[in-house]
């Protein structure tokens, strides 16, 4: 396991220079161990500018001074702001919609067809960045599921980086984020919002609920249980082998028994945790916590 | 409505709401449960707690169901330790394919508490565990793990072991690795194999430096 070093480098430069290398490795280790998120060397530019910036925001003087501040502060609050800058926030509506394609024609009648319980079928986005992904959820099964018309659903979106929820909870987005989504179906769940933008329908903002929450720490994850779905994409590849780990394990106890986890085309459970099963579906390979394991 | 809005999205388990609270000695008795997804919470609470330690190991000895096992070596991963490389390395000589699999991975990820086991594993009388040394080896983030993949194909008996170690220096080795490739072939003239396998790693090599 990663160890914190026992002192920083004295010899450090000033902020509006480059970090050395002893305070990027300082600063490497303290944030893999706050949220689970390793820096190569090669990402060295991506930090940099990060920390830089955030020293000179908070009027630092020196790596050293921010460092002890930021370890040290009770509320946490510049920890946070530090991680909405280093999290990568870029996707875009129907993102991968081979899986949404395996949600509606495979994952959702297993579901059905299995569970014990009442109350509406769980699905989890994590991280749900700027919201894409929850509001895709929602507008796919609306748009090509006809059992929502008397199963209800709800959908829960969680971050890390708070500024990504706010905007997320804003749900105005640009062309971008909007290129894979049919004419029809923008103008059936969007306003325009200026001349580049438009925003979600009142209703379909108001039906999703996101919340804050870093998977890295126990405490956060610890209260959401009884999923059916959870789309994790993309953010397993970030983390090193201890820290794919973990979430593993906690995205297990946050899905019911025979729930589904649907992750990044890149992405392979069976290479971070045997606690799933791998299902082959027509349009996509998800992964399942066993029945078995109540 | 179809889609419904939570107003708490979180929820706690019945179960986990009596299991919150407890103790370590109370999680400790519960890696003796008789239901595996009660061990499996104990151990998952148990993550990072050193005096749990030898419960663990008591309890990963016996424990057959995957993903409570796998719990268990996840708490260990979070345990910084020495302990817990003495205690997983013996392990490297299950016959249980699954448990050594693991072992193998989670010792992959603790190279501070390896390396200083790497030495006299790499020179095991067995050479089933030399070679699941070089299989740590593969992905261990250690400074040393060039030397020691050369020291083994300069030095090995077994071609299996050399072979398991050019594998990986193909992918890790750098230029300080060339003489010993070049040398291998020489020492199993009458494998095959291990010269194509040399040639292979000591070619991308190359082309990697050359680029």
């Amino acid at each position: 396991m990663a160890t914190m070093p026992d002192r920083i480098d004295e010899q450090q430069p000033k902020v509006d220079g480059r970090l050395s290398d002893a305070d990027f490795r300082t600063f490497r280790e303290f944030y893999y161990r706050k949220t689970g998120n390793w820096f190569d060397d090669n990402k060295r530019y991506f930090v940099d500018k990060r920390l830089l910036e955030r020293i000179r925001e908070s009027g630092a003087e020196s790596f050293r001074a921010y460092f002890t501040s930021l370890r040290f502060e009770a509320s946490g609050r510049e920890l946070q702001m530090l991680t909405n800058l280093m999290t990568v926030n870029e996707t875009y509506f129907y993102r991968e919609d081979y899986q949404l394609r395996c949600l509606v024609a495979d994952i959702l009648p297993q579901v059905l067809r299995h569970r014990s319980r009442t109350g509406p079928i769980r699905i989890w986005s994590l991280p749900c960045s700027t919201g894409e992904e929850p509001y895709s959820l929602a507008i796919y099964l609306l748009e090509h599921w006809p059992d929502i018309e008397h199963v209800d659903v709800e959908i829960v979106g969680s971050d890390i980086d708070t500024v990504a929820l706010e905007k997320a909870r804003a749900g105005r987005y640009g062309r971008r984020s909007l290129n894979g989504l049919p004419d029809a179906v923008r103008e059936r769940y969007f306003e325009p919002d200026g001349p580049q933008h438009h925003r979600l329908v009142d209703w379909l903002r108001d039906a999703i609920t996101f919340t804050r929450v870093n998977i890295a720490d126990v405490r956060d994850t610890r209260a959401y249980r009884d999923f059916d779905v959870i789309f994790c994409r993309n953010l397993l590849i970030y983390f090193d082998e201890a820290s794919r780990r973990k979430a593993a394990e906690q995205l297990f106890d946050a899905l019911r028994p025979g729930g589904f986890i649907c992750l990044g085309h890149s992405e392979f459970m069976s290479r971070i945790s045997p606690l799933f099963t791998p299902r082959r579906f027509t349009d996509a390979i998800v992964y399942q916590r066993p029945e078995n394991t109540r | 409505m179809p889609l419904t809005r939570s107003k708490s999205p979180t929820r706690s388990p019945l179960q986990e709401r009596r299991e919150s609270g407890r103790g370590v000695a109370e999680l400790i008795a519960q890696l003796q449960s008789d239901d595996a997804m009660q061990r499996r919470r104990a151990a998952r609470d148990l993550g990072g707690c050193v005096d749990a330690l030898p419960a663990l190991e008591h309890a990963l000895a016996r424990e057959t169901v995957t993903a409570t096992r796998q719990t268990m070596l996840t708490a260990l991963m979070s345990m910084d330790d020495e302990r817990v490389a003495t205690m997983l390395l013996p392990m490297l000589r299950s016959d249980d394919v699954a448990l050594r699999n693991d072992v193998i991975e989670v010792l992959q990820s603790l190279p501070g508490l390896v390396a200083p086991h790497m030495s006299s594993l790499l020179e095991d009388e067995d050479s089933d565990v030399r070679i699941f040394a070089v299989n740590i080896l593969e992905s261990l983030r250690h400074p040393d793990v060039p030397r020691w993949l050369q020291a083994v194909i300069e030095h090995d008996e077994h071609v299996n072991v050399c072979a398991a170690a050019v594998d990986v220096l193909t992918d890790v080795g750098d230029v300080s690795a060339l003489p010993a490739l070049d040398r291998l072939p020489q020492r199993f003239p009458d494998h095959p194999f291990i010269h194509f396998a040399a040639n292979m790693a000591a070619e991308g090599i190359r082309r990697g430096d050359d680029a």
